[in-house]
């Protein structure tokens, strides 16, 4: 996570598994949100509550451009403007009737979500291509143990695991539960990729038990 | 647990149907209770070896860890000869019990939560209904709700206007009232018997008594349970988990009288166990 | 649909029941905010509080079931809502 002392930066997903008309939960420093991609492809972020009576909207559904709640179809536009409310179809929703939203920025294959106003852009991953996520049940302290070696301030995580160099992105979940995205070289060969892969495995398997023998104390 | 007025209410704690001498362990608000039925056949329901209050009726076992002060609300279409009546069986669902209440009350959600079965797009519109509160009996009662149904009910052949009504009777239950193809002029009953398990969980009863000579009992029920199973994956995901009384985080709009109307019922009874008192 | 096709109501709500004006006030502004209506108080005491609203009639609908709730220490007995003349000039 890259924070500044307006806002900070959270890689929540990776750009293949937003498919455009998709809305998935995921979680922020700042809670749970609703990461959003219209059918043109805009990613957008918006609070994991609807405004009318709290049902979660990731749990909604993408139409066109804009993110309806379950419920009872309370429509909103990228911006968290409530545009249709479909019990009261005559009337056009104030643009006070919104939920909150974070600013989006997506590059490299990885969706990054601000909290706060962050100065500075998400960091570039250069060469680096994003391979898939997995959660660990295991805190940032745990994984670190594991690797022996700790995360710079962009939550970028670099270690030997079996004998493979594996690349990490980190992203904080809970205080024992962790986002891992596995990065790797651009022209990585099919051979590499599940070499990394299995050593990401054997991590994950080391931090969770480091994690569960610490909590077990 | 807080003292609170609704602990002197009947709650269900079990189907007549089910019941045998070995017993059945749940809770209700936060205590384990035991219902079993006695050496002569009849239910007995207990809490760490004391005898509670129980009553049966329409098909399930009643009980409080209080003493109600009145009998059991009465529904008199139960009485009317013709109808089949309808276990549906018990449903877990992991929110306020005054949540699954709140969720029965509202017809909003048909085009969304239940597509093509209680509803459809475009037909979201929600036309004007009256509220009231019955004073005699103490009742929130919601009349002249119309809404328009593709498939309404297991007896219907095509969309139809539905027209319905929606009674509370007990802070945790429900009773629905909808118009009837087969029998124009009578209603179908369609009830929610919600078992306080904590405040956060409930056990949900849903129960029949319907005009349908057609449809077989595997499909009246399994009917009634998709629908109820849709209404859960909402009821799980609505935040906060406690039914706010305070709407100060929420929009309601007049679709949302019932609604309204109900926690305006429950706030003026002290009927606060499941319910978040400040918004949040 | 266009604003200017929505019908807009001036209309006075009268808000009447044990009614702690400190704790609705607030909570009354707060709420009409949120939903872009104009308001004006026009009169507050423990038994009854006068709101003046324009707007169309689902927003001031939304205003009414919100206020039939309220904060948790009042308790709202009727509502009534009359039409109010001309326009309130209110604060957003």
């Amino acid at each position: 996570m890259l924070s500044d002392p307006t806002g900070s930066w959270t890689p929540v997903a990776l750009s293949v598994d937003l498919p455009p008309g998709t809305v998935v939960p995921a979680r922020t420093p700042a809670g749970p949100i609703a990461l959003w991609r219209s059918a043109s492809g805009r990613p957008s972020a918006s609070a994991d509550r609807c405004p009318h009576r709290g049902m979660r909207l990731s749990h909604g559904f993408v139409r066109g451009e804009t993110l309806s709640c379950i419920y009872h179809g309370w429509s909103y536009g990228a911006a968290g403007n409530c545009l249709r409310i479909p019990a009261h179809p005559g009337l056009s929703p104030p643009e006070t009737i919104r939920v909150a939203t974070h600013p989006v920025e997506e590059a490299g294959g990885v969706i990054w979500v601000g909290v706060g106003e962050p100065a500075t852009q998400p960091p570039q991953l250069a060469g680096l291509v994003p391979l898939r996520s997995l959660q660990a049940q295991a805190g940032m302290a745990a994984l670190e143990a594991a690797a022996g070696a700790k995360a710079d301030e962009n939550g970028l995580l670099e270690t030997t695991q079996n004998s493979q160099e594996i690349r990490l992105l980190l992203a904080f979940q809970e205080r024992d539960e962790t986002l891992i995205h596995v990065l790797l070289d651009g022209d990585s060969s099919l051979l590499e990729r599940i070499a990394v892969s299995r050593a990401v495995e054997a991590l994950r398997r080391k931090a969770e038990a480091i994690e569960a023998e610490g909590s077990s104390r | 647990m807080t003292q609170d007025a609704m602990i002197d209410e009947w709650y269900p704690v079990g189907l007549v149907s089910q019941l045998d001498s070995f017993g059945r362990k749940t809770a209700l608000m936060g205590e384990p209770i035991d219902v079993a039925s006695d050496a002569d056949g009849n239910a007995r329901v207990t809490a760490n070896g004391r005898t509670l209050p129980v009553c049966v009726r329409y098909g399930h076992v009643w009980s409080s860890l209080g003493q109600p002060q009145k009998e059991l609300f009465a529904i008199p279409e139960a009485d009317q000869p013709g109808r089949r009546f309808v276990d549906v069986g018990v449903v877990r669902v992991r929110c306020s019990p005054l949540r699954a209440v709140e969720n029965f009350l509202d017809i909003a959600h048909f085009p969304f939560v239940h597509t093509d079965i209680l509803g459809s797009e475009p037909h979201t519109e929600v036309q004007n209904y009256k509220v009231e509160i019955r004073e005699d009996a103490d009742e929130v009662w919601a009349t002249q709700v119309k809404f328009y149904q593709p498939q309404a009910a297991r007896s219907a052949s095509g969309g139809i206007t539905t027209e319905y009504m929606y009674r509370v009777p007990a802070p945790t239950c429900s009773v629905l009232y909808k118009t009837c193809p087969p029998r124009p002029g009578e209603w179908d009953v369609i009830t929610l018997f919600v078992q306080p398990l904590a405040e956060d969980l409930c056990d949900v009863w849903p129960w029949m008594a319907l005009f349908d000579d057609e449809s077989s009992m595997t499909d009246l029920i399994h009917f009634q349970q998709t629908i109820f199973l849709q209404d859960r994956s909402i009821l799980e995901n609505q935040i906060p988990r406690l039914l706010p009384l305070d709407p100060g985080m929420e929009i309601p709009t007049r679709a949302d009288l019932t609604s309204v109307a109900y926690r305006r019922w429950l706030k003026r009874h002290g009927y606060t166990y499941g319910a978040q008192l400040v918004a949040q | 649909m266009t604003r200017q096709n929505q019908d807009h109501l001036f209309e006075r709500m009268t808000i009447r029941g044990a009614v702690d004006s400190a704790s609705f006030v607030p909570w009354i502004r707060r709420h009409a905010a949120k939903l872009g209506l104009r308001q004006e108080i026009r009169h507050a005491d423990a038994g009854r509080i006068e709101v003046e609203v324009a707007g169309p009639v689902e927003l001031i609908d939304m205003l009414e079931m919100g206020c039939s709730l309220g904060p948790i220490d009042v308790w709202v007995e009727t509502i009534t809502r009359t039409p109010a003349a001309g326009g309130t000039g209110g604060q957003p």
